[in-house]
């Protein structure tokens, strides 16, 4: 590992090639932080090299979560019956191209890694009993083909608009293309009321698309009641309260609702679903 | 990280003219209008990944086609014998959310800067940018030039329209220049390079605002002209002048009355040390100070 990237490595691996598949804690939905988790869990996800924050984080206090202090991590992990590497991390505040660096470091040196996934959620102003679709952006064109033969949306026309930046999806998969590793962004559009709370629909495009793509035999009945659940949860809060089931019907129908109403429904889910646990 | 040129002009001994973004950019407009002006050739920039993070992504059918970052270009030109390189970085590189550059990235890139200077034999280095003074938007602004080397305060004294530190009452020759417009002239001081860095003056009451301010370019580019000894049309900054002019006196007349009374009061100012009674005192200086913050903070306050 070159002096320059501050990596640590727990554990040499012995993997001949692997995939790197890449979520974000503070993703849209929390889709990045669920889906990396769900693989973890399910394929036995073993930690084997970090990230050391100091020069991407500001480490001048710590930040409170669910009652609990946290402290940015990114973590390697491997699940090496399906050599298949997962990268879970906080979105960096600084000195992003080194430590996007590190990562593709980590990946091609440690991990022989031939094709990298990253995991991103957007915006949707459709209701959440849309279907979710996946959206692909890859760095080459190689790996398109490849995605031919999935159910994704493989041909979006994108400019970042102006007075926005782009991702740092888009950064990190313009740097494996400078690298000559095909990536490809994995993006879920998330209705904006489910944003801030969680969004299992997404996960679950996510994973499903991961388990074909990777062979992953992943289990997804867990991630399936999760998804009835919420929507049980959500179909009660409709019944419970006209406006809130007034503003989805109209967001069924295709119609946009003011940005005062898209502010009154995104607080009332989000407070009801808190309620409910 | 690092320096790519496209070629190599052969120079002998030229000038290079640097700027970033500041307040009213007034500096980047100023070199930028010149570098124009004497269609300057570009012929290398700095690789701006490790400084910056992009500002556009451009994807087509579900390609990522391109990264564009912001440009950190060298420009030469010889003109009347004269050797100009011309470094213009359309953004500082800042860390931590900052306004301006400092720290580890804005030192490389000064450095980097430098080592193209070195590479060329620049004998003297001019940064520029904004001096926040107590002045009026209908009067001629004056510009501030601080060197790095003794021996170039008697040059700097015959640009005319020009105030150094010490001419400034109560400065006791002190001050100091935020971001890489001052930084240049401190590492290329301490590299041997000759330097000055020329600061337009932007009135008090308009630095936070998001406008351009080329009537201080103006002043900058004067400046330069003169010390570079070429002549510039100042027509193109004449016309931007005029249309920036009609806003600020829009939002100057929204200014409540009382304040607007103050602050017309430094039409007469002369913020150097005055031969005898000023027309404006130190204590109308500092009420005016005083209300132009109040008048801000509530502006702001009021969204």
């Amino acid at each position: 590992m070159s002096k320059e990237y501050p990596v640590k490595i727990h554990k040499e691996l012995e993997l001949r090639q692997s995939s790197l598949v890449l979520g974000w804690g503070e993703d849209l939905g929390n889709l990045g932080g669920k889906v990396t988790d769900c693989l973890n869990r399910k394929l036995k996800g073993q930690e084997f090299a970090e990230i050391e924050p100091d020069d991407f984080f500001s480490l001048g206090g710590v930040t409170i979560e669910d009652n609990l202090a946290q402290f940015p991590e990114s973590k390697f992990y491997v699940c090496s019956e399906r050599d298949l590497v997962v990268f879970r991390s906080n979105s960096p505040g600084a000195g992003w191209c080194k430590f996007l660096n590190s990562i593709l470091d980590v990946a091609e040196h440690h991990c022989q890694v031939e094709e990298l996934y990253i995991i991103g959620a957007m915006i949707s102003f459709s209701a959440h009993t849309a279907p979710r679709q996946l959206f692909t952006v890859v760095n080459l064109a190689e790996i398109k083909e490849v995605l031919n033969q999935y159910d994704l949306v493989r041909d979006m026309d994108y400019q970042t608009p102006p007075g926005e930046k782009p991702t740092l999806n888009s950064f990190l998969l313009w740097i494996a293309k400078g690298r000559n590793i095909p990536g490809v962004i994995l993006g879920v559009p998330i209705p904006f009321y489910l944003a801030a709370m969680e969004d299992p629909q997404a996960q679950k495009k996510v994973l499903s698309f991961l388990n074909e793509r990777l062979d992953l035999k992943i289990d997804f009945s867990d991630v399936d009641q999760e998804i009835r659940e919420q929507n049980e949860q959500l179909t009660r809060a409709r019944s419970l309260f006209p406006e809130i089931d007034d503003y989805i019907n109209r967001l069924e129908s295709n119609l946009t609702l003011s940005e005062e109403e898209n502010g009154e429904l995104i607080k009332k889910i989000e407070e009801f679903l808190r309620e409910e646990g | 990280m690092g320096i790519r040129l496209y070629q190599e002009p052969h120079l002998e001994n030229p000038i290079l003219v640097a700027s970033w973004p500041g307040i009213g950019n007034i500096g980047i407009i100023a070199v930028d209008t010149l570098r124009g002006m004497l269609e300057a050739e570009e012929f290398g920039e700095i690789e701006p990944w490790d400084f910056f993070y992009p500002k556009r992504a451009v994807i087509h059918k579900g390609v990522l086609e391109y990264l564009e970052f912001p440009d950190n270009k060298f420009y030469f030109k010889v003109i009347q014998g004269k050797e100009l390189l011309f470094f213009v970085g359309e953004e500082q590189p800042t860390e931590g959310g900052r306004v301006y550059a400092e720290g580890k990235k804005a030192c490389h890139m000064t450095e980097l800067v430098l080592d193209v200077a070195e590479k060329f034999k620049c004998r003297r280095i001019y940064t520029s940018g904004a001096a926040v003074a107590l002045t009026h938007h209908t009067t001629k602004p004056r510009f501030w030039a601080v060197p790095n080397s003794e021996s170039l305060i008697s040059e700097i004294r015959e640009y005319g329209n020009t105030v150094l530190m010490s001419d400034i009452e109560g400065r006791g020759g002190h001050g100091n220049i935020t971001g890489l417009n001052g930084l240049l002239l401190g590492v290329a001081k301490k590299r041997g390079f000759e330097a000055i860095c020329l600061m337009g003056e932007i009135p008090v009451y308009l630095r936070g605002l998001p406008l351009y301010y080329p009537k201080a370019s103006k002043s900058v580019l004067e400046a330069l002209s003169h010390s570079l000894k070429i002549e510039v049309n100042l027509d193109q900054l004449d016309e931007l002048d005029q249309r920036v002019q009609r806003r600020i006196e829009e939002f100057y007349q929204q200014i409540p009355l009382a304040i607007r009374g103050q602050l017309d009061k430094l039409k007469h100012v002369t913020y150097d040390k005055p031969a005898g009674p000023g027309p404006i005192t130190e204590e109308e200086k500092k009420r005016i100070m005083e209300d132009v913050e109040r008048f801000f903070k509530k502006r702001g306050e009021g969204g």
